[in-house]
């Protein structure tokens, strides 16, 4: 199978949604590796990072109804789908069990030996805002924590959450540049 | 509004990480169709975001990608009734596949329905098209028919029988004496089926010499089979020869006809 260097994005979308085999081939090849390292970041472990990967991809496949141009481009909706994934895994009643035992896994040990081994991407990035917007970014990004919980727990007000996020969004973006 | 403000108030980036409220999305996207510089913004954002990642991106384990694909081939497939089940109430989950079963049927039987009544239609289109080339033919052969019998009776042709050891005629040759090219036809009575490696050929006689004038097809559709023509003739003869004839004669004819 012959699969074209580059799409226009329209054309991407209108494959996909054609359910076209070698779209798949093109997103994979070119977006999977992106979405698996924001995946990794938030599940931390490599096998369930896989099962994320697979479960986004398929919701990619089977929701691109669902996307709508005029809302953003389609990596971005890719991005949230893949996130919303990832937050579901670790929130599910399985992670959190297989979560208690960390203590025994050894790679989760050699991690807190060795720490800043998985720091890169977005997570190398927030480590270089201010301590209180880190983690504000980790609660609500990484671990997908509702503004309201995060008020709960910090004991802050609901309206002072929201702006502290959106300040340190905007330092983040920032960084990139 | 505050275009300015709005834009770098840190919306863009919330809503673009997914991390706004259902209210700030619904008010982000309401702007973004009514100022277009917002849109921009959020693009350029999404750019920018898309790049970074794209930069720290992790390849994922190389058999993953055939995994998935083959789970997506299999979803694509299931889609539908795997969302049912899914996502319906537990309670109502016998009634929808209830109902999905009687579609089934319904839509099988349909299916089932069409495929009988269209072979059916396409064996009637067959029958129709053999009956139309049959009808063909036969106007065909009848048309050939008509022009032989005009030929028989319209030009004056002399006739020459050529006639086994029993009297009966095996050939008749019809000779266009007054056209100018002097056309050679041969109507076949009762000629016997030739050895499988033999062939019949036929002769004009002038002066004691043959002139070839083709090989004969027993068994003939036409009324009066075409020769070659001959220009002058005394005598018309067959003889037997090999397959695809004799520049001269092999063998005695077993037909001779003085004109």
């Amino acid at each position: 199978m012959v699969t074209k260097l580059t799409y226009e994005e329209h054309e991407l979308v209108a494959l996909v949604r054609n359910k076209e085999e070698e779209a798949f081939g093109y997103l994979y090849e070119h977006y999977s590796a992106a979405l698996y390292g924001v995946i990794k970041q938030i599940v931390g472990e490599a096998e369930l990072s896989n099962d994320v990967l697979q479960e986004a991809f398929v919701n990619i496949w089977r929701r691109i109804e669902s996307y709508d141009e005029n809302k953003g481009r389609l990596f971005t909706w890719m991005l949230n789908v893949a996130k919303n994934a990832a937050i579901d895994k670790i929130r599910s009643k399985g992670f959190r069990q297989s979560q208690r035992q960390i203590p025994l896994d050894g790679e989760v040990i050699q991690a807190s030996v060795r720490p800043g081994i998985d720091d890169y991407g977005l997570k190398r990035m927030i480590l270089k805002l201010k301590d209180e917007q880190r983690l504000l970014i980790d609660l609500s990004y990484f671990q997908g924590y509702s503004h309201e919980q995060i008020a709960t727990a910090l004991h802050i007000p609901l309206g002072t959450v929201k702006t502290r996020i959106r300040s340190a969004l905007t330092q983040l973006r920032a960084l990139m540049q | 509004m505050n275009v300015r403000e709005y834009i770098s108030s840190g919306i863009i980036e919330s809503y673009v990480m997914g991390l706004a409220s259902e209210t700030e999305r619904q008010e982000f996207e309401a702007n973004c169709m009514q100022y277009p510089e917002i849109a921009e913004a959020r693009t350029a954002f999404e750019t920018a975001l898309e790049d970074q990642l794209l930069k720290d991106a992790i390849s994922a384990p190389s058999f993953l990608k055939a995994q998935i694909q083959e789970k997506i081939k299999s979803s694509t497939n299931e889609a539908t009734i795997t969302e049912f089940e899914e996502e319906r109430p537990t309670r109502r989950i016998g009634a929808w596949r209830w109902l999905a079963a009687a579609s089934f049927i319904l839509m099988a039987g349909s299916v089932y329905w069409a495929i009988i009544t269209n072979k059916k239609y396409q064996a009637l289109q067959a029958k129709n098209r053999e009956l139309q080339s049959q009808v063909q033919q036969s106007t065909a052969q009848g048309n050939e028919m008509r022009d032989d019998l005009d030929k028989l009776r319209n030009h004056p042709m002399k006739t020459a029988a050529l006639k086994g050891e029993d009297d009966h005629a095996y050939a008749i040759v019809y000779w266009d004496t007054v056209s100018s090219s002097r056309d050679v036809y041969l109507m076949i009575n009762n000629l016997p089926q030739p050895a499988s490696d033999k062939q019949y050929q036929l002769w004009a006689l002038l002066n004691g010499q043959p002139i070839d004038l083709g090989m004969i097809e027993v068994k003939q559709q036409r009324l009066l089979y075409r020769m070659k023509n001959v220009q002058n003739a005394q005598a018309f003869a067959i003889t037997v020869e090999p397959q695809g004839g004799s520049p001269k004669p092999t063998t005695s004819p077993i037909a001779v006809s003085n004109l």
